[in-house]
């Protein structure tokens, strides 16, 4: 339960925060019903991959990308996601599935905004020194689509000093690495000692999670799973912290409307190697599926609109989130189905969770 | 004998709210980014990032 | 009551009397009592009944300290037990802080070889209430419950509750997180204290750390603080 302030005798009126609109995700939480999450997780995907290729048309890039005054936040970055999850949803999703079918049509198409990487080689030349476009290079490459022009003139620059020492948070510097491994070239430092800089990999307090750190600890677990991809790359420690917090943070997620980390914690909790975080998926995915809306987006942040309008929200208010859910609950699907598949022949393993020591 | 028995039966209604609180109603804040000595403060894409900070309406 | 921002007699009388016992714990000498410090004897109903909200905690300074507990305390202890005893529709940690209650005054008050100067609240035959519902309650209610019933976490008392928080040490851990998040100090402090008392805690928890930024951020409450030095009592003991 979260805010039953109606019978609080609490003499600290400074402690009440103001009274907000009720959403799903302030109402109380009762135990996780096993299987809440596999029953609500097919049209979620479904729907989210639907709106997201309904509106495959504002991810377009426009004509002056290449300006130096326009925002690289409202063009490149979009798209360059839209390439990234898709990619990863098509991995994680069976051939011949409509998910798997839509995923991979998205992808082609991010291709093609990005003229099959003849625009991405002139963003490097526009602006060699940059990491961003190595970066969304790498999203295309790790899904096979390559561009020769641009490894050509990337290959000098990645084996520089200076792209070794190149300025980022320790989160960011695992998604070069990354992006290093995707392209195939040497890594310019060890991941190990990158992810013992992260918030994460320091098995920080959880309590003092908060959205920040916690936008850091998902992206750590991105970039070093790549997207999901290679959970076995998650050290035994890491795991046990994460499997042990994750329930914690997820529920202040959820009171306090951050539907796009709540998307990014499960996509976490479906990262993880061996059986997945069953009390966390059954307990949040529902919650999530109530604030999804018919049309299949989700809001970012705060309380869902009951509007049946075609577009509840501005795009750049519910694309990220919307992707985010599409991603998280492909991992999710495929985590508990290979649960599944496991259980249904061996029957011994169980979704419990390990503690730290 | 006791010297505030008017109040008696706010007493008792104090006592099992007192005894029997409910949560309060959860405060949350994050911190804040400040670009204070900060190099290309908001210079550099965070490609695959969280989502774009932007001004919050209302 | 020298708080001006106390929402009732009572809440202020509850803040009174959690500095008193505050104050006795930092001292670790309490030869005065709690409740005469605090203004409050037994013909204070406002104040028997600010009694039974900190409950068996009254006596917590003696409790940790291994010491008699001071007669007048003992006395306002035994009077809220008989003027507020839970009513049959009451909810069960109303009903589980009276029984805590009741057992520790009967631990605490009738030391061997000496005479009961009370009359004492304590039928023997007082059976645990029912603890069924915590087991099965989900961690968020279950830690808000516990914290609630944070008197009871002391050491040498077990019971049913006590048994259910061992049992759900992580679940504990989880709660104080969402807690410190939530920036609801008074069930942080009281899960804080939980974890102390039962050991337990996943080592990432970081409990010692916490449990000083809690006091830090919730102090002007002096049940946040109560909570929080017990915490530390306990600590320091299991660690001898």
């Amino acid at each position: 339960m979260t805010t039953t302030a109606t019978q609080g005798p609490q003499g600290r009126p400074e402690n009440r925060a103001p009274r907000r609109e009720a959403h799903p995700g302030q109402a109380p939480r009762g135990h996780a019903s096993p299987g809440a999450a596999l029953a609500v997780l097919p049209h979620l995907l479904r729907t989210a991959l639907a709106w997201t290729d309904a509106h495959r048309a504002e991810f377009a890039l426009p004509d002056d990308v290449l300006d130096p005054r326009t925002q690289v936040n409202a063009t490149l970055k979009p798209l360059g996601e839209l390439a990234q999850l898709c990619s990863t949803v098509r991995a994680a999703t069976a051939p011949g599935t409509p998910e798997h079918e839509v995923a991979g049509d998205l992808v082609t198409y991010a291709w093609e905004q990005v003229g099959a990487g003849d625009l991405l080689l002139e963003l490097l030349r526009t602006e060699p020194f940059a990491a961003y476009p190595y970066e969304i290079y790498a999203a295309f490459a790790g899904y096979g689509l390559r561009h020769e022009g641009f490894e050509a003139l990337a290959r000098p620059l990645t084996a520089t000093r200076a792209w070794a020492h190149t300025e980022q948070h320790a989160n960011r510097q695992l998604g070069l690495i990354n992006s290093e491994r995707r392209v195939g070239v040497l890594t310019h430092t060890d991941a190990g000692a990158v992810l013992s800089r992260t918030w994460l990999g320091g098995l920080s307090e959880p309590w003092m999670f908060e959205g920040p750190s916690g936008y850091a600890l998902t992206h750590t677990v991105f970039h070093l799973t790549d997207w999901g991809r290679m959970p076995d790359r998650v050290p035994e420690k890491t795991d046990a912290y994460l499997r042990t917090w994750l329930p914690a943070w997820a529920d202040g997620c959820l009171e306090s409307g951050q539907w796009d980390l709540t998307g990014e914690l499960l996509a976490v909790g479906a990262s993880l190697p061996g059986p997945p975080p069953l009390e966390l998926l059954d307990a949040v995915w529902p919650v999530l599926a109530d604030v999804q809306h018919t049309t299949g987006c989700v809001p970012e942040t705060g309380v869902p609109v009951q509007d049946t309008a075609p577009d509840p929200y501005p795009f750049i208010d519910c694309y990220h989130s919307t992707l985010v859910t599409a991603f998280a609950a492909a991992l999710s699907l495929r985590s508990l189905r290979s649960l599944r598949s496991l259980t249904d022949g061996a029957g011994s393993r169980s979704g419990r969770e390990r503690h730290t020591p | 004998m006791y010297t505030t028995d008017t109040t008696a039966t706010d007493i008792e209604l104090d006592l099992d709210t007192a005894l029997n609180p409910g949560e309060i109603d959860g405060v949350y804040r994050d911190s804040r980014e400040c670009a204070y000595l900060a190099l290309l403060a908001g210079g550099g894409a965070l490609l695959l990032s969280p989502p774009t900070p932007r001004p919050k309406k209302g | 009551m020298d708080q001006t921002h106390a929402s009732s007699p009572l809440a202020g009388a509850v803040h009174d009397l959690a500095t008193e016992v505050v104050l006795a714990l930092r001292s670790g000498d309490h030869l005065a009592t709690v409740c005469g410090a605090a203004g409050i004897d037994e013909e204070n109903r406002t104040g028997i009944a600010a009694a039974r909200v900190i409950g068996a905690d009254l006596l917590l300074p003696s409790v940790l300290y291994g010491r008699h507990p001071h007669p007048g305390d003992v006395a306002v202890l035994d009077r809220a037990v008989r003027e507020f005893p839970p009513k049959p529709d009451a909810p069960a940690a109303t009903a589980w802080s009276h029984w805590h209650m009741i057992s520790t005054l009967q631990r605490m008050a009738q030391p061997p070889g000496t005479t009961g100067t009370t009359g004492t609240a304590s039928p023997g035959t007082y059976e645990e209430p029912d603890a069924a519902w915590l087991e099965q309650a989900p961690w968020q209610s279950f830690t808000h419950q516990l914290s609630v019933l944070a008197p009871l976490a002391v050491p040498a008392a077990p019971s049913a509750v006590q048994r259910a928080a061992a049992a759900r040490a992580v679940d504990l851990a989880r709660g104080f997180v969402r807690a410190v998040r939530r920036r609801d100090w008074l069930q942080a402090a009281g899960a804080g204290r939980w974890l102390a008392a039962i050991g337990g805690e996943p080592a990432t928890l970081g409990l010692e750390r916490g449990l000083d930024f809690v006091e830090l951020m919730g102090g002007h409450d002096p049940r946040v603080t109560l909570h929080v030095r017990a915490a530390r009592l306990m600590a320091e003991a299991r660690a001898r």
